[in-house]
């Protein structure tokens, strides 16, 4: 206990603690790499740090004392923090270790190099590591020189879309301009029906005292003719559906084409129609449901559709879904907080309490959780999960599910009247629209492209001749098949610019957007791609979103953001809030991979996650020559008594 | 509706998610035993020391009232007075109810507090001479002999003990001069009278009614008060009552698990240490320590709160007056002498023990968050650790990692091979920490909770029946840690066999051992609990925690079959704790005022004895910004307990995070702390032997140094370096004061600055203010390895700074660093000069 009077006093040496060198001779040119041997064996005895700072003598060289600020005094040694030191590492790769690994008592070369002090024994793994190493190198050569062709392929497809994609717009441009042209006059034409028709009407009242009793005979006759007209001109349908039958009318008369757009606002109806698709998601659901709505005529064109993915419809109105549930999220998390905040804690029973207190520290919820949440086991789980988002979340869905179904109900009576809705269509319209498109492309562009065909657009501009010479404007009583006819051309191409026109700026927006350096990203855009760990399927949209979904309740991670990192990253922000934490964000990692697959999600910190995506566009040729060459260096340098083997 | 109502209510009250909830913890007014002694008026007590005689080595008397009582009242029982003397100027004054009279039950007294080998330090009092004081005073005093040049006096009407210098007759620290004294004896309940204390929805049921105590303490040649940890407040403790006083609480010393506490505050936090120290101008030091472990209260009055009450004290010596209270036990007290502050420490130190000797790899420093997620994730963090080439020695594993909280156990998930994850850090040399705290997971599949309530081990509630707390598991029960067979029983679970997937590179982190109860008042346990031998929970509630970390800090000693050195890291503390091993500050804050103020919570904490204590770096709420963490990087390379650590919603900040700049200050600051780890060691290790901490005050070098008394923004490290944090964002100057005569070296640049000054410093980013004081000789090692382990046989480096007369001091100590072989004198120990 009495250390203080066990003090010797002594006059101290700093020698007597450093230890001897002996083995700085034996080691003179330890751990410098063959390129820079030349540097140390100049012929003059002094050299010169490489900074520049100072000098020293061939003596002070690895003699474990640090003379250089910068190390390069002491390359074999640990005597100086910045020094690196090299191993040779004969038949793996050579390596530059930090100095404080040097005859730390840890093997850290594979050639055990950096332990010559005799405190540890380090065998000669090189060769044994380097095969594993050499094997591992191989096959992610093969990965990558198989992944630069698809990454090749994918930069040419791209090349191609887009330019398909361009060459669209300017043709949409066009036609968006004459179809102005048509509505224009269709609505003038339209207006004056609706004057002399109005003016008509009056005369009848006029009329009607006079041809009281004539009445009956001519509104029988009315009947007639209009009876007679329909059945002129739905000749070979028989929908059972009424309204239906108008709209086929003009699948006669306007084309194939047109039928693509017709069905596009049927399957759009289906999909409102069909509340399991919100809530599913699954498109397997739909593409069964399409085809009961849809009329024999259209078969051909479905095979089209059902056979390219359907990813896109789902990412729309997922993305619809997830707006309105995520915003009511975050205002159930809001109130959340306010029961965080509670200081009235007097009425809670015990468990109630200790739940309240302790998701201070935790941020968990508390509020109407039954116990068997906060029973669950598994930590983790507990840890990952955001309980009060589920919770909020359930009900809020099912609020939202009633709300919305209640929507689509009317949705689907509207369509009785053609066109839905208007403000919900516009909602809608961009994703859908723009999807189906893609989709759709080819078939899209090689019958539009047909010259053996007329275009729509020409028979559409035919079909309205057609309308305008049949129809005399000035005649009284009008003509009300042609009224109808009129109405209708002109909802129809009003209807259609307005499509034009969303699809336009859909397309404007795409092309918008950084498909990288080589557009090898082109393809990302209107894919998704997901992952399942544990409970939770993780769900990236490049471009759009990404997302985590467990059973009905869909969390967003991020919307779009952008590359980075050289396009080795994509990033996803303002996700929805965490309580009490940051707003969710994604990072996506890309790897060079043959397949377009997420291999890895993680939550790092709180709310921030990371996925990892291996994708053929990260294949890069450059990095293939690399890896290459680091072969070539592996094969070259074998131990020798491996050699001889 | 109903609902939405009390949504919008909630909301209402929403502001202050993020703050300390103030109305949750009892102030002193809503405390009744406070309340009423604060009220108390000095000269209120009434008792005088009569049948003054010694007796088996003691000064005894029995305290009764002067005056006949009012037969309505109760009948005030005489009490027992006992004043004993120890070597070295200890004098210890025990006051309780005469055990001969029947009280209805016995009070508690702290046990396994005092050192078994403190009574062997006792000296035999053979007589006591009497003295009349002043005079013309009626009163007598008995006088008995404390050490050379020191007596003990006890003053028989009104009753007071004091002690004082022999030469002079200078007191140096008092007890009862104000007649503030007050000692509520344990009574059979009235028919018409109600015991029950009801807070905030709790119910205390107070079976035994009102059995509090206060009393008034005097320091004399004193300018300051330091010590009673643990607040977060200014180091000398700034007066809580009288003139030029805010209303203001009492310092409380109650263990309590507070969220987000705020940084200057005189409400009580995780740990208790009852002693106080006094300094002044004179250069002299003083301290009292009352073993007590209820709920206490201390108020620091103000100079002239006594100016009206007629009290004469001795008028030429500046004092400091103080007044205790406690809501139950007995008076349990400790005066000692002195003279210097180093002096004070050791005293303390040979009654509650001496602070352990830390294994070298805990004094290094520790990485830990809540959470590591999982094998993957430990890996990756060790790994990133050797890629930039930063040094650490420790992971640690928070609440996560285990099977639903259950201690003892592993998630099976995402901890499947927690011996070859330990393995592969230990490869490294490193080690790991897993956490262990105190409440077990009532389920039945649960084997520790099977045990432990099939043995009746744990805690009883009012009524007799296991209590039942909610913490992290949910229901919970606590082991009653009281008893020294269920801390054996306890600390038998740390074995290699019953701790599945512990190796021996696996160390402790006892938390929530305030106990934290988040269903209980004050996020506590209610004080009506019941533990061994019907010893109520407000009886003994500071000294729970520390129970717990001697259980487990014995555990691991059991484990090693007593060769290898415990680490345990304990939230909660009490006088004593420095015996078993370290304590942090809690779950702080990232912010400039959460790393301002760990550096007087340091200081007192040192200076009561647990030497071994640190904050956490970067603050556990928030998220710091970079320049926040790199400065607290650098100021907590000094702390003796180093570690960073995080709450679980805060972004990741291992220190490679934030830029290679940022990057590169982070891995200079801790690689400052592998530098001087020989000299931490050293200092550890002269805490190990004389009770002087680690880091200290700058009074306790400079005692005499007047500007050093209040500083708490530097600190000394040991006797040769003093470090001041920057505590400020974008700092450009700092001014620093540098005491004493000699030159003090900046530690990065060399430059020398003269002593007795306050220097205004330019301030870089890459280090805090840091200065080895000429005269000294600070151990290094400055080659960089991956943990402490890998440099056991690198060279030394001695930095000698020369004071005016060519001379240096300094030591050094070397042993194996992780067993007991020290004890048998495996060691080596220099005090080199000249």
């Amino acid at each position: 206990m009495k250390l203080y009077f066990t003090c010797i006093l002594l006059v101290f040496c700093i020698a007597s603690f450093v230890r001897s060198s002996s083995s700085a001779t034996k080691h003179l040119f330890l751990g410098i790499s063959p390129q820079d041997l030349n540097y140390y064996k100049s012929s003059s005895d002094t050299i010169k740090c490489k900074d520049g700072s100072k000098k020293f003598s061939k003596s002070q060289l690895n003699d474990d004392f640090c003379d250089c600020p910068d190390g390069t005094d002491e390359p074999g040694t640990s005597a100086c923090p910045n020094s690196k030191f090299y191993c040779q590492n004969a038949g793996h790769v050579s390596q530059f270790l930090f100095s404080s690994r040097v005859n730390d008592g840890i093997c850290d070369c594979c050639d055990g190099s950096d332990e010559y002090d005799g405190k540890v024994k380090c065998p000669n793994t090189c060769w044994e590591a380097g095969k594993v190493a050499r094997d591992r190198l191989m096959k992610k050569i093969g990965t990558y020189s198989e992944g630069v062709t698809l990454r090749k392929r994918e930069i040419e497809l791209a090349k191609v879309g887009i330019a398909k994609d361009e060459a669209e717009l300017m043709k949409l441009k066009n036609e968006e301009k004459i179809l102005k042209g048509l509505v224009e006059q269709l609505k003038e034409h339209k207006e004056q029906i609706e004057k002399a028709e109005e003016k008509e009407r009056l005369q009848k009242e006029k009329e009607e005292n006079e041809k009281r009793k004539a009445e009956e005979a001519l509104r029988e006759t009315g009947k007639a003719e209009e009876e007679g007209k329909v059945e002129n001109e739905k000749v070979e349908q028989e929908a059972s559906n009424e309204d239906k039958t108008k709209e086929s009318t003009h699948d006669d008369k306007i084309g194939n084409i047109e039928d693509s757009f017709v069905n596009e606002g049927t399957e759009e109806d289906v999909n409102k129609g069909d509340p399991s698709n919100k809530v599913e998601n699954s498109y397997t659901s739909k593409t069964e449901g399409v085809p009961l709505n849809r009329e024999e005529e259209h078969v051909l064109d479905k095979k089209h559709e059902s056979a390219s993915p359907r990813h896109n419809d789902d990412s729309a109105v997922s993305t619809e879904v997830d707006e309105e549930a995520g915003s009511k999220v975050s205002s159930g998390e809001d109130k959340k907080t306010e029961n965080e905040a509670s200081e009235i804690t007097e009425g809670l029973s015990r468990e109630e309490l200790g739940r309240r207190i302790a998701s201070r520290w935790t941020g968990e919820s508390t509020e109407n959780e039954g116990g068997i949440k906060h029973d669950t086991d598994d930590s983790h789980e507990e840890m990952h999960k955001d309980e009060h988002d589920e919770e909020e979340y359930d009900n809020y869905a099912s609020d939202s599910d009633e709300e919305e179904t209640g929507k689509y109900a009317d949705d689907i009576e509207d369509d009785a009247d053609d066109e839905a809705d208007e403000g919900y269509e516009e909602e809608n319209h961009d994703d859908s629209t723009s999807s189906k498109y893609d989709i759709d492309d080819e078939s899209y562009l090689s019958e539009t492209n047909s010259s053996n065909n007329p275009s729509w657009l020409e028979k559409i501009q035919r079909t309205f001749r057609n309308v305008l010479d049949a129809v005399n404007l000035f005649k009284t009583p009008v003509n009300i098949s042609d009224a109808s006819h009129i109405r209708k051309e002109y909802d129809q191409a009003s209807a259609k610019l307005s499509k034009i026109q969303s699809r336009m700026s859909s397309l404007t927006q795409k092309l918008e957007h950084d498909f990288g350096p080589e557009k090898e990203f082109y393809a990302f855009y209107d894919r998704c791609f997901e992952i399942k760990q544990n409970k939770y399927v993780y769900k990236v949209c490049p471009y759009k979103q990404a997302s985590q979904e467990e059973g009905h309740s869909t969390t967003r991670l991020g919307r779009w953001d952008k590359f980075e990192d050289g396009y080795k990253m994509m990033v996803f922000s303002n996700g929805d809030k965490c309580w009490n934490g940051p707003d969710r964000s994604m990072k996506v990692k890309l790897r060079c991979g043959l397949k377009n697959e997420i291999t890895d999600v993680d939550e790092p910190s709180r709310c921030e996650y990371v996925a990892i995506l291996s994708t053929p566009a990260l294949c890069l040729e450059d990095k293939l020559k690399e890896l290459q060459d680091k072969l070539d260096l592996m094969n070259k340098e074998q131990p020798r008594e491996h050699d001889e083997l | 509706m109903k609902r939405i109502a009390f949504f919008f209510l909630l909301f209402l009250a929403s502001q202050t998610v993020h703050s300390w909830k103030k109305d949750e913890f009892r102030a002193c007014d809503q405390t009744p035993f406070c309340k009423r002694a604060r009220f108390r008026k000095p000269g209120s007590c009434t008792l005088i020391a009569t049948d003054v005689s010694i007796s088996d080595g003691d000064l005894t008397a029995k305290l009764v009232p002067k005056a006949q009582q009012d037969h309505d009242q109760d009948p005030i029982k005489p009490l027992t007075l006992s004043v004993s003397v120890y070597q070295d100027g200890i004098l210890r004054l025990k006051i309780d109810e005469d055990p001969s009279l029947d009280p209805p039950k016995k009070r508690f007294q702290v046990p396994d507090v005092i050192l078994p080998e403190f009574e062997s330090k006792k000296l035999w009092l053979q007589s006591a001479s009497t003295e009349k004081l002043d005079g013309n005073i009626a009163g007598l005093s008995s006088v008995v002999y404390l050490s050379d040049g020191y007596e003990a006096v006890l003053r028989h009407d009104p009753f007071e003990v004091y002690v004082r210098e022999k030469a002079g007759n200078r007191r140096v620290v008092s007890l009862n001069s104000h007649g503030l004294f007050d000692f509520e004896q344990l009574r059979v309940k009235k028919e018409d009278e109600d015991w029950e204390e009801r807070f905030r929805g709790h119910t205390d049921t107070r079976p035994y009614g009102p059995q509090s105590i206060s009393f008034d303490v005097s320091f004399y040649e004193s300018d300051f008060v330091y010590g009673i940890p643990e607040h977060a407040s200014s180091f000398a403790l700034k007066p809580t009552r009288g003139p030029g006083v805010e209303e203001s609480e009492p310092y409380r010393l109650f263990n309590l698990d507070v969220f987000e506490y705020v940084h200057d505050s005189p409400f009580g936090i995780y740990g208790s240490i009852p002693f106080m120290v006094s300094h002044g101008k004179s250069g002299k030091s003083s301290g009292f320590f009352w073993l007590n472990a209820a709920e206490m209260q201390i108020d620091v009055l103000a100079k002239g709160w006594d100016a009206e009450d007629g009290i004469l004290m001795p008028i030429d010596q500046n004092r400091i007056d103080t007044f205790w209270m406690t809501e139950a036990g007995i008076v349990d007290t400790f005066f000692f002498i002195g003279p210097g502050p180093k002096d004070v420490v050791k005293q303390y130190m040979s009654v509650t023990g001496l602070p352990a000797m830390p294994q070298l790899f805990s004094t290094a420093y520790h990485q830990c968050r809540w959470n590591y997620r999982d094998e993957e994730d430990v890996e990756n963090v060790d790994s990133k650790f050797d890629e930039h080439d930063i040094p650490y020695d420790v992971l640690w594993l928070d609440i996560e990692h285990t099977d639903g909280k259950r201690y003892f156990t592993w998630d099976k998930l995402l901890f499947p091979h927690p011996e070859e994850m330990q393995r592969k850090l230990a490869a490294k040399g490193r080690h790991m920490v897993t956490i262990v705290d105190p409440h077990i997971k009532r389920d039945d599949s649960f084997d520790l909770h099977k045990d432990a309530s099939q043995r009746g081990y744990y805690v009883k509630d009012a009524t007799g029946k296991d209590f039942d707390g909610w913490c992290w598991p949910g229901s919970s029960s606590y082991p009653d840690v009281l008893n020294p067979e269920i801390r054996s029983w306890w600390s038998e679970k740390f074995s290699y066999k019953n701790y599945v997937g512990s190796t021996p590179s696996l160390y402790i982190w006892n938390d929530m051992n305030e106990p934290s109860v988040f269903n209980g008042p004050e996020v506590t346990m209610p004080r009506d609990v019941l533990h061994l031998g019907g010893v109520e929970h407000r009886e003994l509630h500071n000294a729970y925690g520390y129970y717990f970390h001697m259980a487990t800090a014995d555990g691991l000693v059991k484990r090693g079959d007593g060769k290898d050195r415990p680490f345990v890291l304990s939230r909660a503390f009490f006088a004593g704790s420095q015996r078993y091993g370290a304590v942090w500050t809690g779950d702080n804050s990232a912010d400039w005022d959460h790393l301002r103020v760990s550096v007087p919570m340091i200081l007192s904490l040192g200076l009561t004895g647990m030497s071994f204590s640190g904050a956490d770096v970067g603050g556990f709420f928030g998220n710091p910004e970079p320049e926040l963490l790199v400065r607290w990087y650098q100021l907590g390379a000094y702390y003796p307990f180093f570690r960073g650590h995080a709450h679980h919603d805060t972004k990741r900040r291992e220190p490679w995070l934030f830029g290679e700049r940022n990057t590169a200050l982070m891995r200079d600051a801790i690689r400052i702390r592998y530098t001087l780890l020989p000299y931490f060691y050293t200092l550890f290790r002269e805490a190990n032997v004389t009770g002087v901490p680690v880091v200290r005050p700058l009074w306790m070098e400079f005692p005499s140094d007047e500007a050093a008394f209040s500083n708490d923004e530097a600190f000394m490290v040991g006797n040769s370096l003093l470090v001041q944090g920057i505590y400020e964002t974008r700092a450009k100057h700092a001014s620093v004061y540098l005491p004493g005569k000699e030159s003090w070296y900046d530690l990065r640049t060399g430059t020398a600055y003269k002593g007795g000054k306050t220097h205004k410093l330019e301030v870089s980013e890459e280090s805090i203010p840091a200065f080895q004081r000429a005269g000294t000789i600070v151990p290094r090692k400055d080659r960089f390895r991956r943990s402490s382990t890998q440099m056991m046989h690198d060279p030394f480096t001695l930095v000698i700074a020369l004071n005016t007369f060519q001379e240096a001091e300094g030591e050094l100590y070397l042993d194996d660093g992780k067993s007991f072989d020290f004890k048998q004198g495996a060691y080596i120990h220099r005090c080199e000069g000249r």
